[in-house]
C-alpha cells in the first residue's frame, strides 16, 4: 500500500504526462494538494518509488529556462497505476458515509456545535 | 539566480552528488523560489541522503566497528612500536635487536595501512564520520595523559599508514587475492609480536578477513 505523499507523487506525475519532472510536480502538488514539498521529500520518495518499480526516472535535455541544467523526467509504470488505483480505491471506499464524503457541511465530527 | 543568497546555495549544493546537483539547481532555477527556500531545500535534501547512507551495516561497521576500537589498539601499538626504538638508542645496537624494532614498525604499518584501506574502502561517503570515531579516542588519552611533543608523538605513529590506507582505500575499494592474505595473516601478527591487545587485537581482525573475502569474491570467475 502506498504512503499518502507516494499517492501524491504519482498523481501529479500522472497528471503532468510526458511534462512530468521535479519542480512542475512540486508546483502541482502545493497549488493542488495545498501541501509544502520540499525538494528533499520529493527526490528521496521518488527513489523509493522507482525502485519499487512505480515510476521510471531519467534525465532530460538540458533548457534555457532552467540555467542549462538538465531535468529529471519521470513517468508512471502500468505498476505505479495499478498501486495509486488501489490507494484510491481504498480511501474512497473507507470515506464513504463519512460527513466530509457526503458534504455535510457542519456536521463534521469534533467541530463545535 | 544571482545574488548572494544563491552563492550559498550553490555551494551547499556541493554536498549533492553531480548529476543530482544539476537537477536540484536546475529546479530551483526554474521555480523562482527565494534563495532562503532554495538552501532549505538543498540542506534538507543533502541531509536526507546523508541519513539513508546510515540505514546500511557499512558506515556503523568503519566507524564504531573499526575506527574507534583500531585507534586505540593501534595507539598501544605505536607505544609499542616505540619502546622497541628506546632499546636501540639506550644500548649497543645489536643485528637482532634492530631487526626486532624494524619487524614491529613493519608490523605496525601493515595493521594500521589494512585497517585505514578497510574503513576508505567500506564507507566512502562516510569517512568523516570514521575520521571522528578515530580521533575521540586520541584526544581522550592526549587530554587524560598530556605530555611532551616526544610522548605525543609516540601515541600517533599509526596515523600516516592509516591515513596511506585510507586513501588507497577511497580510491581502488579491493585488494589483490594475494595482497589481501599476507595483510591479514600479518596483521595476526601483531597482537603476539607486541604483545598487546590479546583478545581485543585479535577481535580486530575481522577487516582483514574482510578484505580477503572481498577480493576472494571479486577474483572468482563469473
Amino acid at each position: 500500500m502506498l504512503g499518502e505523499f507516494e499517492y501524491l507523487i504519482l498523481s501529479a506525475a500522472a497528471n503532468l504526462g510526458d511534462e512530468a519532472y521535479g519542480a512542475a510536480m512540486r508546483s502541482a502538488i502545493e497549488t493542488t494538494a495545498g501541501r509544502a514539498c520540499s525538494l528533499g521529500a520529493l527526490y528521496t520518495t521518488l527513489d523509493r518509488l522507482e525502485a519499487k518499480g512505480l515510476v521510471d526516472t531519467w534525465m532530460g535535455e538540458p533548457t534555457q529556462q532552467r540555467g542549462g541544467r538538465a531535468r529529471r523526467m519521470v513517468r508512471v509504470t502500468g505498476e505505479g497505476s495499478r498501486a495509486a488505483r488501489e490507494f484510491y480505491d481504498a480511501v474512497t471506499r473507507i470515506s464513504r458515509g463519512t460527513a466530509w464524503a457526503d458534504g455535510r457541511a457542519g456536521d463534521l465530527p469534533g467541530d463545535p456545535a | 539566480m544571482t545574488g548572494a543568497g544563491w552563492s550559498y546555495v550553490e555551494a551547499a549544493a556541493g554536498l549533492l552528488g553531480a548529476m543530482e546537483r544539476e537537477v536540484v539547481l536546475g529546479d530551483l532555477a526554474e521555480s523562482e523560489d527565494g534563495a532562503w527556500r532554495g538552501l532549505k531545500d538543498v540542506l534538507g535534501l543533502a541531509a536526507r541522503r546523508h541519513l539513508e547512507l546510515w540505514a546500511n551495516w557499512r558506515p556503523w561497521a568503519a566507524s564504531f566497528g573499526l575506527a574507534l576500537p583500531a585507534s586505540l589498539f593501534l595507539m598501544g601499538c605505536s607505544v609499542a612500536t616505540s619502546r622497541g626504538f628506546d632499546g636501540l638508542l639506550d644500548g649497543p645496537v645489536t643485528v637482532s635487536l634492530l631487526g626486532i624494532a624494524l619487524s614491529k614498525i613493519l608490523l605496525l604499518i601493515c595493521w594500521a595501512w589494512m585497517a585505514g584501506f578497510a574503513v576508505g574502502a567500506i564507507s566512502r561517503q562516510t569517512l568523516w564520520a570514521s575520521a571522528l570515531a578515530c580521533c575521540a579516542p586520541c584526544l581522550f588519552c592526549l587530554s587524560k595523559w598530556p605530555g611532551d611533543w616526544v610522548s605525543t608523538s609516540r601515541l600517533l605513529w599509526f596515523l600516516a599508514p592509516a591515513l596511506w590506507g585510507v586513501w588507497r582505500g577511497r580510491q581502488k575499494a579491493r585488494l589483490g587475492l594475494e595482497f589481501a592474505l599476507f595483510l591479514a595473516a600479518t596483521a595476526m601478527l601483531v597482537p603476539m609480536m607486541l604483545d598487546i591487545g590479546g583478545w581485543y587485537g585479535l577481535g580486530l581482525l575481522w577487516p582483514g578477513w574482510f578484505l580477503v573475502a572481498k577480493a576472494r569474491r571479486m577474483s572468482e570467475p563469473t
